[in-house]
């Protein structure tokens, strides 16, 4: 056994980290906060095309685990980088790929490896919650398409993606009804309104479906057979999310650390109050514990272990606590210079707290631990 | 114990809601000059000031009637004063330290909102440790000659006047060096520059002052007795309303649960959820605790027996508990925490659109951040209590050990 990152895998972070360091530093990130589309696609293009991509070589990608994305998440979660990344390859990226699709694979992958073509999944609708039963934006199929009507919430870059995959319902309620349909962003009938949230670097949408046709070889999978692939999408996106938070937080221990180490108040170093070294060093338990969770949970990913939606959902739960605690904390070590606009600490806790209740909220991923126990689905 | 509201105070009440009922403008006023409009009604209602003497333009009344009328306006979600700082901090302090002349002078001016002041404390270098301030004010002739720079100064751009700590003894101890005294923000040498908070808005600023010349006249207090003076302040903030913070929170509490009867989390209404409940019971008993010590304080105050160091424990405990409470808040929305605009009507905080960004659940969320920081960190507040409440210890502490020293050497 062996929980350190392999060469390839130091390698890899390294690569990230200096891309994203020079070419997303925080003067671009602000200004992408005000940016219409809220990305720069060359940025996007060049960093894909460095291999960062997981799908099979034969579309073009680099193989790469989910331990690697979980990395390369992490990387972002610590600039925090603005752009269609995780939006393109956890959501739209992990369903293609689960759907067993090999058409749709050939037909998007291979853009999507060359940075050409940015995608994302509309999922969530008025009602809050990841579960089968949420899904009821009807997709009816009349002649050689379906027709979309309904309402899709807080779709991730939904006002910039090329395509735009939608959970849809098409036939009966609960999870045999759902079918995954791709549409084009510019599809006639479909209102792209965009939301006004916190974290200004992770833009999202809202979709109104008026009518929408799709064709119906833009049917991914079998018609009512989606869930499966959702699942999965949603496991790698619990991780993802986990790994973003884990960078935030990260980066909001190092900067907090850094500030008790050189601001003094009563003639001291503030790190030199218990009060302050008991407070950061809580926050380096949890944002270890938090490493360790999502790194296992990533793994077990990789590895189809038995435990593998079982430690995704361990890690979202945890580390939902863990970068709430520890971003929250920074701001407070850092007093009125952290509650700044100008300064950085904010950009990383509106980044954690955006993900807290993203692909589920700590409580639906505690159920799914304890629904994942009783199965008896637990670690060999 | 009994812990009823008298016939008395209840009739109080009354009259307030009806007041309130009646005046309240439909329009909120947003412009500073329908805001003073707004405040000059509240004013003449009688409602500001209101435990002041009659000679300063106050009402001497109790304070119970006071925590009423605090209470009713938070309830009627009345627009707030102008002033809060002028009214809450910089009058009462002035009632204590101030001359006949400051108090004639200034006190009715705050009152009106004729004069806004704020709070010209905290600097770069010395937040927590207030007493290490380097801002001075040079005696030249019977003037002041102020020099040096300020910030997280509330409200400084729409300030007319400012309370100010500065070093008047470089020589003297830290704490025994310092002077209070009153500045007019608009004369040359005044700079502000607003800055800009992690909720999006400008609340606070940076101010700096070069040759700033201020009249023997506007030292509030004795010479080098700032330190004192600026602790009746603190104990103002730290004091703060609680009983309107909890109307502020329960307000909140009844529209989280009308939108809990809308909001559809998995399914069902999220006020099935059994979670959501679990929530929405721990915010409401949070909040019955608040009121409840918000009571036991006010009954103190009935009696005259001002708080001391223990305005700490409800400070430490108001400004924790919105913190979770707003934490929490969000939790129950899910993504529509996020928003800080545009959320689905039924979602959102205020139906009322008038309070823009302002009304939004994120807003108060971030706001929730600042609580623990300002009038004292949630750190500060804790050694107060241990050691000035529970008498433990003093922790070992650099500047303690250089003044120690100092003194050592003095002898
Ligand atoms: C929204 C807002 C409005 C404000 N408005 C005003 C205003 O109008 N006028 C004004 O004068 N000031 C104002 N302030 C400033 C406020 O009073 C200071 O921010 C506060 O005193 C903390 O000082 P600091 O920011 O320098 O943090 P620091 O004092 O540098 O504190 C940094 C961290 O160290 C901790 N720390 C410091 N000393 C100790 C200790 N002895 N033991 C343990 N921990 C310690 C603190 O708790 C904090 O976590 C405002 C602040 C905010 C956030």
């Amino acid at each position: 056994m062996d929980f350190d990152f392999t060469e390839d895998q130091v390698m890899l972070r390294g690569l990230v980290r200096e891309f994203l360091t020079e070419q997303a530093p925080v003067a671009h990130v602000r200004a992408m906060m005000d940016d219409e589309r809220g990305y720069d696609p060359d940025i996007y293009r060049r960093f894909v095309q460095l291999g960062m991509l997981p799908f099979p070589e034969e579309y073009g990608g680099a193989g790469l685990g989910m331990v690697e994305q979980a990395i390369i998440l992490e990387e972002m979660g610590r600039i925090p980088y603005p752009g269609p990344y995780f939006a393109t390859v956890i959501l739209a990226g992990s369903a293609i790929m689960a759907s067993g699709d090999e058409q749709a694979m050939a037909r998007y992958l291979p853009d999507v490896c060359n940075g050409d073509l940015t995608m994302t999944l509309a999922f969530l609708e008025d009602s809050i919650g990841w579960g089968p039963g949420e899904i009821a934006l009807a997709a009816k199929k009349d002649g050689d398409a379906y027709v979309l009507n309904g309402i899709k919430r807080f779709v991730p870059f939904g006002h910039t993606a090329d395509v735009i995959l939608v959970a849809a319902r098409t036939g009966s309620s609960g999870a045999k009804g759902i079918s995954l349909i791709a549409v084009p962003r510019d599809a006639a009938g479909l209102r792209i309104d965009k939301d006004v949230i916190s974290d200004l670097t992770e833009k999202s949408a809202t979709l109104h479906f008026d009518k929408v046709r799709a064709p119906a070889e833009n049917l991914l999978g079998a018609e009512g057979g989606a869930w499966p692939a959702l699942e999965t999408m949603l496991q790698h996106a619990a991780v993802g999310a986990s790994a973003e938070m884990l960078g935030a937080s990260r980066k909001s221990l190092e900067m907090s650390t850094d500030y008790a180490k050189v601001r003094k108040q009563f003639g001291q170093f503030i790190g030199q109050f218990q009060a302050v070294k008991h407070k950061l060093s809580e926050m380096l338990v949890a944002v270890e514990n938090a490493h360790a969770a999502t790194y296992y949970a990533a793994w077990a990913l990789d590895a189809d272990a038995p435990d593998a939606a079982l430690a995704a959902s361990v890690a979202k739960s945890f580390v939902n606590g863990a970068s709430r605690k520890v971003c929250g904390e920074a701001i407070q070590v850092h007093g009125g210079i952290g509650f700044t606009w100008e300064y950085d600490l904010h950009l990383y806790f509106k980044r954690a707290k955006y993900f807290e209740p993203m692909y589920g909220d700590l409580e639906e991923h505690r159920e799914r631990v304890l629904q994942e126990v009783l199965a008896g689905h637990i670690s060999g | 114990m009994d812990l009823n509201y008298t016939a008395e105070d209840k009739a109080f009440r009354q009259q307030v809601r009806r007041w309130l009922e009646e005046n309240i403008p439909k329009k909120r006023p947003e412009t500073l000059d329908e805001r003073r409009a707004w405040h000059r009604k509240l004013y003449e209602a009688g409602y500001l000031g209101m435990g002041w003497p009659k000679e300063y333009g106050g009402q001497e009344a109790r304070p119970m009637e006071q925590a009423i009328v605090g209470e009713e306006l938070a309830r009627a979600n009345a627009p707030v004063s102008l002033n809060g700082l002028g009214i809450g901090i910089v009058a009462p302090t002035l009632i204590h330290h101030g001359t006949e002349h400051q108090k004639r002078n200034h006190v009715s001016k705050i009152l009106t909102a004729e004069e806004l002041w704020c709070q010209l404390y905290s600097e770069p270098n010395s937040g927590s440790d207030l007493a290490s301030l380097q801002c001075r004010a040079d005696v030249d002739g019977d003037e002041f000659v102020i020099n040096g720079q300020k910030i997280w100064t509330s409200g400084a751009v729409i300030a007319d006047w400012g309370i100010l700590l500065a070093r008047t003894d470089r020589s003297a101890p830290k704490h025994q060096g310092i002077s209070c005294l009153m500045l007019d923000m608009h004369q040359p040498g005044v700079e502000v520059r607003p800055l800009k908070q992690i909720s999006g808005s400008s609340e606070f600023c940076e101010v700096f002052f070069t040759n700033v010349r201020v009249n023997a006249d506007n030292l509030i207090g004795e010479m080098n007795a700032g330190w004192r003076i600026a602790q009746t302040t603190l104990s103002y903030e730290r004091g703060g309303n609680v009983l309107s913070r909890v109307v502020r929170l329960q307000e909140m509490y009844d529209r989280m649960i009308a939108v809990c009867k809308a909001l559809k989390r998995n399914g069902k209404p999220a006020i099935e959820d059994p979670n959501v409940r679990q929530k929405l019971g721990e915010i409401y008993a949070e909040i019955e605790v608040l009121r409840y010590s918000a009571l036991r304080l006010l009954s103190r105050l009935e009696k005259g027996q001002r708080p001391g160091p223990e305005a700490s424990i409800s400070k430490l405990h108001y400004s924790e508990l919105d913190k979770h409470v707003q934490e929490l808040f969000l939790d129950i929305l899910g993504p529509y925490g996020l928003q800080t605009g545009g959320l689905p009507p039924e979602y959102a905080l205020h139906a009322d659109s008038d309070f823009g960004e302002a009304g939004s659940w994120a807003y108060s969320f971030f706001w929730s951040r600042a609580g623990t920081i300002y009038a004292g960190s949630s750190e500060i507040q804790k050694n107060i209590l241990g050691e000035r409440v529970l008498g433990l210890p003093k922790e070992v502490r650099e500047d303690r050990i250089a003044l120690a020293q100092k003194a050592a050497a003095g002898d």
